[in-house]
């Protein structure tokens, strides 16, 4: 499946391209626009004004993502509070580390492609959850 | 000085409920928004800001408002500095109290001081965040928290 995105992905939209490739759709493929309008009929469109994966009521498009495709796995919402944080910076959540990630990702986006941008944030993505998950099981951060 | 580029949100909320009026009041506080008119609110344009007042809009409609998000220059270079006058002195204002409550933190216990020293760290993080224009307050309000940092270090010491 194709899934679009805004261009100039930081943390929401590499995030919600991790979670896409790796609990939905092994084989998605993601492309990136400049306007809504140029969202290809047979594309997904994610992280964009007007479309149902995008931010509702409070929620990033991760939280959105988690919600539409019933990912109930608890790292995964861990995640999500990082991601939430660094891309509303509304004190909803206590993420100490949203600040650290969102800055990696802004200076990434300045030196990478957006394509780019996506492949090295996967192994990223995947250590977060690999940490979270442990950090989960022993209940204090792991190492 | 030449005019540089403003996102603006122009927006309309019904006025119940009140509470997404409230979040959105927040939202544009946090950013550090400049209100033009009532309805109208400003930033400098940057990928950060724009993306923001993008998601604003959409909460908006998601309230049931209108809102429509522009990209614009001020007409005249004075214009500008009216409105980057007003930010720079709100945002002045909220160094000056975080200045004043570190210089204050020399009484209570290092425990306490140093929460208090977190806390202050925290919030000057938000302030410059908004701090779109350099506000003349920025410096000493940032060696007023390091001294009570340094302070500490020496209690500990």
């Amino acid at each position: 499946m194709r899934w679009a995105t805004r261009s100039g992905p930081h943390v929401d939209r590499t995030a919600c391209a991790w979670l896409v490739r790796r609990f939905v759709d092994p084989e998605a493929e993601f492309l990136f626009v400049d306007d809504p309008d140029e969202v290809p009929a047979d594309a997904t469109p994610f992280d964009m004004r007007g479309v149902e994966l995008s931010h509702h009521d409070g929620d990033c498009s991760f939280e959105t993502v988690l919600r539409r495709y019933d990912l109930d796995d608890p790292v995964l919402w861990a995640i999500a509070r990082i991601v939430h944080e660094a891309d509303l910076e509304d004190d909803r959540y206590d993420a100490p580390e949203a600040a650290g990630l969102d800055v990696l990702m802004r200076g990434l986006s300045m030196v990478r492609s957006d394509q780019e941008v996506l492949e090295l944030t996967r192994p990223l993505y995947d250590g977060l959850y690999e940490y979270l998950k442990r950090a989960d099981l022993l209940g204090r951060a792991p190492a | 000085m030449s005019v540089g580029e403003w996102v603006l949100l122009a927006y309309r909320l019904p006025r119940e409920p009140s509470t997404p009026r409230i979040a959105l009041w927040r939202a544009l506080r946090r950013l550090g928004a400049a209100q033009v008119v009532d309805g109208l609110v400003a930033l400098p344009a940057d990928s950060r800001t724009r993306e923001r007042m993008e998601w604003l809009a959409e909460s908006v409609m998601d309230a049931r408002g209108e809102a429509t998000v522009w990209i614009g220059r001020p007409g005249s270079a004075a214009q500008e500095r009216a409105i980057a006058g007003r930010m720079r002195t709100e945002v002045g204002a909220q160094y000056r109290k975080l200045a004043a409550e570190a210089a204050g933190a020399t009484a209570g216990t290092p425990g306490a001081r140093k929460r208090t020293l977190g806390r202050l760290r925290r919030e000057l993080r938000r302030v410059r965040r908004r701090d779109y224009f350099n506000a003349p307050e920025r410096e000493p309000t940032m060696a007023a928290v390091q001294r009570l940092a340094e302070d500490l270090e020496r209690v500990a010491a």
